[in-house]
């Protein structure tokens, strides 16, 4: 070689690799992605390194695998070698990639993405933290502004929900991962290498062909789909509404509240007939009434599409007879069916977990038989002492007619102790929710939010209901009857204390502080 | 074995002048093969577990060689060893995991290291220290200077960690020491290549043996050789090793024209530190530094005059020195000191004393000594610019981002056998009120952990019971420890059980028998019931604890959480004394599922009737309460949008990875959560029979008025 060729190829040289960091969750597959790069770039003749941290963080933990290509051939090097490090470097990551939204915001937590250098390559779609799932009401991080810090410190940002690619396509995320890193244009090695990579896999070869390309055509045509393909609550379309309630819904409620107002009033019908549903409007009216005394237009009429929303829950609380009716639905079988991906061909056996005791059994007992069955049972600590576990075959003969005769009993539903001591408490709360919108809008508004404080089933209702009895006995009543005004935030505080644990131990200390003050 | 490396090992032929792709341990047993190593053992542990795999799985080509592959008991099994080389030219090695493993193995590697060897002894430590790491942190460096054992620290590419490993059996045998080689987490998993040399054929081995036992009673340790023996040490076996590694170059200079400063930087981190004066505009990517480089692949013994030499005529020297205390740092200045050097020594001044090495902390400590030192010539300035400029892109992240991100532990597996364990402990709890939990080393410890925060104290491996001893007196309730089998038959069975019965200790011990060493990749233990070789071993637990004299001992299936609860409730309350021993049941869900999937598909595709089940939630029922993730962090088992306008929190969810263990189940039951569980199974290949009761279901549902799938056929 001359001097001439050697100076232009010395020339040429990069200066620096292309720095590669993937961030994943254990178990998930992001060593395969990495064998993938690795072995593209083997192929073009590229030096290249990779390592990884797997330990333990391989059982389901946040964990990183590292790349550096340089995209030389080393016989083209005159015997000199880069120096590839094993650790990635803060403002030297040229593409990040992360299979999950959360591990692209600790990749931004830690610096990894620079808006000089860094491409950005993540998946939209959610796994969630244990501590994320664990949360007594929804703990889920708010993603939009982990979407909002990814785009402003990246150089660029290929955000789209390769999950749902991945599924529509039958491959690995990892196919689509590695599709969007080829597709940004960052990756040294040619698109046939990456195929050819992945071709001599030999699993399901042809599937992650489609994935990968669908991920590289969603690349290279920059495309930010941000838009999360689970809304965090999602609207349907406004159900249908027998005549006479649907003409005084129309009548006498505000636009921006019909859909959920209607919402409501059908799930009431559904779950027991028209006339209760008719005992929800006449509850939800003198709401209504307050929220337009109180710049209800202003607000969107915030105040009666939650307590509508509340409400309506509320009152389609989950007893015995409704569990029963819901398990017996024409619909659910065939949706269990599509869930599991069953073939037509398939009998699908389906066995629910049941374990009902003297709660159930007294629930659809008159009052003066329940009551002091429960209180002796109160009394004497032994309310979860008579549950009995069923394994019950739903999508059999016996099973199905068992739970449709329990279903049966929405007949004599109000003759029964639950159906009572649940408006009871209703009653209650709404008595109070109007107290507090009498004296404050926003004090009436938190109390609405208290009710979802009651919830779940056996134990967890006895809390939820016992929770919420406490705080409207010691905080917000004494306030309504005196008529002074108890700040909003003081009932919140109580209200997330409630939900903090199960032991009522936040609780306690929560409401020693505010009545202390 | 978790892992199989069938495929890979096949690279361990190469031969003179081939190149080698491949992670970094695999490397090193290629370096073992090519130094003629005897025989070779150890106990698996991250970051080397695979090194005990990849030896399992190259058995074929050891036996090829002649070389011995012992699977050890535990690592002071895997260090005693190492005695065949104190007396016969034989090379061995072993390797374990960081300080943790050198602890238990100091009894035998003391002893060893007086005795010195006459076979190259070297011992592959994954220094798990940082990121990723599973363990106390603290450096293998102690031991080392303790016990005078040399301890090698290269950089971390193949070819220097392969040649490494082939001078290390060199120096061993040159100093008569044995000699430590030291690679950390992400050397470990370095991918990289490097051109092979021919397997070397041991001198002796199993293929070609020794006739005459050599007796030296100045080998023993007992006095007066040990007087001998430690004299030794100093008098013959350091210049030696010093004289060795000198001459060998075993450590490396490195130019760089602004020459009044230098940095001295322990092998493993001198890619870091690479990068970190290209950042910083001071080196090149091909290793050409501005700033002269002293790397020392041998971080003890140091060699002080090579020390001298670096440093005279610099007014600063910048040493790179990861964790505590700075042995390398305070011995610079000892030695500069007495050669009267009045060069100024920079260390854990500028970087930190304790923690990782990251590329964040070796950028700014270098640009504090750069700036510190102002060096002729460099751009202090620019140097200060650039550590800012990135260090204010984190700064910008954190205040983007508003609060920080939520932390995503490590946790136990889809179905794992171990987690209704501590769902049916949390619901003992319930009763008995809380008790101290002794937890131990394993998959187990991850009940620590969100959503069980479960175990009180973890003292080592296989202590669980061990670490009772002291507290259970002293409380009301009994003491509940924990132990896996990979811990009991570490050291459990004697430091732990047949210690307790000795001293008639009244307390529970609830041993996880999943059949593996699980949390290091599921290697073989005496009651997994066969070997690395799998062949049987007709080894059991419980045969072991009743010949310790263990009284009371019930066994029951993981996934039975009522029947755990009743047990755990009964061992806790019972008026019985002694210990009581619960043997937890439930193989390892991972080597279930590795077994399984494979055996199924193929039933499948033969057309034999198998049934796939997977459980789910009924999202109507579930009112959003997520007692059921408090009692199972299962990853399968999430959260997602209710679907329902009436309701704002997000419902339970199972996902596709559900391996249907029944854990949902049986706490629904056990803790009577609620009834929005069901399992769901789908016949595959269903019989004439299937269809039948199919079909007459069908019927009698749609004439309930159920299922509009009711008429569809089963064919």
């Amino acid at each position: 070689m001359s001097t001439v060729e050697q100076m232009t190829v010395s020339e040429a040289l990069p200066d620096a690799p292309v720095s590669i960091l993937i961030a994943a969750l254990g178990g998930e597959g992001g060593g395969l992605l990495t064998d993938w790069v690795v072995s593209a770039a083997e192929r073009e003749g590229f030096i290249v390194q990779s390592t990884s941290i797997p330990g333990l963080a391989q059982r389901t933990g946040a964990t990183t695998y590292f790349v550096e290509i340089f995209p030389m051939k080393a016989a083209d090097l005159n015997g000199r070698l880069p120096v590839l490090t094993l650790l990635p470097n803060p403002g030297d990551i040229d593409v990040m990639v992360a299979s999950e939204l959360l591990e692209a915001g600790r990749a931004v937590q830690n610096g990894f993405i620079t808006p000089d250098k860094t491409t950005l390559i993540a998946s939209t779609h959610r796994v969630y933290a244990t501590i994320e799932k664990a949360a007594m009401g929804d703990g889920r991080t708010d993603t939009k502004r982990i979407i909002a810090a990814a785009q402003e410190m990246s150089r660029e940002a290929v955000l789209f929900d390769m999950s749902k690619v991945a599924l529509e396509s039958s491959s690995l995320i990892n196919s689509v991962l590695l599709g969007a890193m080829a597709g940004s244009g960052r990756l040294p090695m040619q698109r046939e290498t990456l195929e050819g990579v992945i071709r001599d896999g030999g699993i399901a070869v042809e599937n992650n062909l489609h994935g990968f390309a669908a991920g590289f055509d969603l690349a290279s045509a920059k495309t930010s789909d941000t838009t999360s393909s689970e809304p965090r609550t999602s609207h349907k379309s406004i159900p249908m509404t027998p005549g006479a309630l649907a003409e005084r819904i129309d009548r006498e409620y505000p636009g921006p509240a019909l859909a959920m107002v209607n919402e409501g009033v059908s799930r009431l019908i559904e779950y027991q007939d028209a006339k209760y549903a008719g005992l929800f409007l006449d509850r939800l009216d003198p709401i209504r009434d307050h929220d337009m005394a109180q710049n209800g237009e202003g607000t969107g009429f915030e105040i009666t599409i939650e307590a509508a929303r509340a409400l309506a829950h509320w009152m389609a609380y989950e007893d015995v007879i409704r569990v029963a009716d819901l398990k017996t639905r024409p619909d659910r079988l065939p949706r269990i069916r599509k869930d599991l991906k069953a073939a037509p061909d398939q009998p699908v056996v389906v066995v629910d977990f049941l374990k009902p005791g003297l709660e159930e059994f007294c629930s659809v007992l008159p009052g003066f038989l329940a009551r002091p069955l429960l209180g002796w049972a109160g009394r004497h600590n032994k309310l979860d002492s008579f549950n009995v576990g069923l394994h019950i075959t739903t999508s059999g003969a016996f099973g199905y007619g068992l739970m449709r005769f329990m279903a049966s009993l929405k007949s004599i539903r109000r003759a029964g102790h639950r159906y009572a001591s649940e408006q009871a408490l209703i009653e209650r709360w709404l008595t109070a929710v109007k107290g507090a919108l009498s004296l404050d809008r926003e004090t009436g508004i938190e109390v609405i939010a208290c009710a979802r404080l009651v919830k779940g089933y056996g134990e967890t209702h006895r809390r939820g209901s016992s929770n919420l009895s406490r705080i409207l006995t010691e905080l917000i009543e004494p306030a309504v009857e005196s008529g002074v005004l108890i700040a909003a935030q003081q009932i919140k505080k109580a209200r997330t204390a409630a939900l903090a644990d199960s032991s009522c131990a936040e609780l306690d200390s929560t409401m020693a502080t505010l009545l202390s003050n | 074995m978790e892992r199989s490396f069938k495929k890979e090992v096949q690279s361990l032929r190469l031969g003179d002048g081939e190149t080698f792709h491949g992670e970094g341990i695999l490397a090193v047993t290629k370096g073992l093969l090519q130094s003629g190593v005897s025989y070779v053992g150890g106990y698996q542990g991250a970051p080397i577990s695979h090194l005990m795999d990849v030896l399992a799985d190259a058995q074929g080509i050891l036996d090829e060689l002649g070389v011995h592959l012992e699977t050890c008991a535990n690592e002071a099994g895997a260090a005693a060893m190492l005695g065949a080389s104190i007396n016969y030219p034989l090379r061995g090695a072993v390797t374990w995991k960081a300080t943790v493993g050198t602890n238990v193995a100091s009894d035998a590697l003391s002893n060893l290291a007086s005795a010195g060897v006459k076979g190259g002894a070297l011992i592959v430590v994954g220094e798990d220290y940082g990121e990723g790491a599973s363990i106390i942190q603290e450096r293998s460096h102690a031991f080392a200077m303790k016990s005078q054992i040399w301890l090698l620290d290269p950089r971390p590419n193949l070819t220097t960690i392969v040649d490494m490993v082939e001078q290390g059996f060199q120096l061993s045998e040159a100093s008569n020491t044995p000699v430590m080689l030291e690679l950390r987490i992400r050397a470990c998993h370095v991918r990289g290549s490097f051109e092979t040399k021919d397997n070397r054929r041991p001198e002796f081995s199993r293929r070609n043996v020794l006739q005459n036992p050599d007796f030296d009673y100045g080998k023993i340790c007992l006095p007066p050789s040990t007087y001998a023996q430690e004299k030794h040490k100093i008098d013959t076996r350091l210049p030696a090793a010093l004289e060795f590694i000198r001459e060998h170059q075993l450590n490396e200079f490195f130019d760089g024209d602004k020459d009044d400063i230098g940095i001295i930087v322990q092998g493993g981190h001198y890619n870091g530190v690479m990068r970190a004066l290209q950042q910083l505009g001071l080196a090149d990517i091909f290793g050409d530094s501005q700033i002269p480089i002293y790397v020392l692949n041998v971080t003890y013994p140091l060699v002080p005059d090579e020390f001298v030499q670096f440093c005279a005529g610099k007014k600063a020297v910048l040493i790179v020195e990861e964790g505590q205390p700075d042995f390398i740092e305070q011995a610079a200045h000892s030695y500069l000191r007495k050669a009267d050097i009045n060069t100024t020594i920079v260390g854990k001044d500028v970087l930190p004393m304790a923690g990782e090495y990251v590329a964040a902390v070796l950028q700014e400590g270098i640009a504090k000594f750069i700036e510190g030192t102002q060096p002729a010539g460099v751009d202090t300035a620019s140097v200060v610019d650039t550590v800012a400029r990135i260090s204010g892109y984190k700064a910008k992240a954190a205040e983007l981002l508003g609060e920080p991100v939520p932390p995503r532990p490590p946790g136990f597996c889809v179905g794992c056998p171990e987690r209704p364990v501590f769902s049916a402990m949390k619901l003992v709890e319930q009763e008995t009120g809380p008790f101290h939990v002794s937890a131990d080393i394993g998959c187990h410890t991850f009940s620590t952990l969100p959503p069980f925060n479960m175990g009180n104290t973890v003292l080592g491996y296989g202590l669980g019971l061990a670490s009772s001893t002291g507290v259970g007196p002293n409380f009301g309730n009994r003491v509940v420890s924990i132990m896996g089998d990979g811990g009991f038959w570490h050291n459990g069975l004697t430091s732990g059980v047949a210690n307790a019965v000795f001293n008639k200790d009244d307390s529970v011990l609830m041993i996880f028998n999943n059949g593996y060493t699980s949390a290091t990749g599921a290697q073989h233990i005496p009651s997994t019931g066969t070997n690395a070789r799998n062949e049987p071993t007709g080894q059991d637990i419980v045969s072991a604890l009743k010949g310790v004299g263990v009284q009371w001992i019930k066994r029951v299936r993981t996934y039975h959480v009522s029947e755990m609860r009743k047990t755990l409730t009964e061992a806790m309350t019972t008026k019985e004394g002694g210990l009581k021993v619960i043997i937890a049941d439930g193989e390892c869900m991972l080597a279930v599922q590795r077994k399984k999937k494979p055996v199924d598909r193929k039933a499948v595709a033969d057309g034999d009737r198998v049934v796939r089940s997977r459980f789910g939630v009924d999202e109507a029922c579930c009112t959003g309460d997520h007692s059921c993730v408090r009692l199972s962090g299962c990853p399968s088992l999430t959260i997602k949008s209710s679907g329902d306008p009436l309701k704002s929190d997000p419902v339970a969810h199972v996902d596709e990875g559900c391996v249907a263990c029944g854990l949902c189940g049986e706490n629904a039951h056990a803790a009577t959560l609620c009834p929005s569980f069901y399992r769901a199974d789908v016949v595959q290949n269903a019989t004439a029979i299937d269809r039948m009761v199919e079909r007459w279901r069908r019927r009698f549902i749609g004439w309930m008025g159920g299922s509009p799938a009711a008429t569809g056929d089963v064919a």
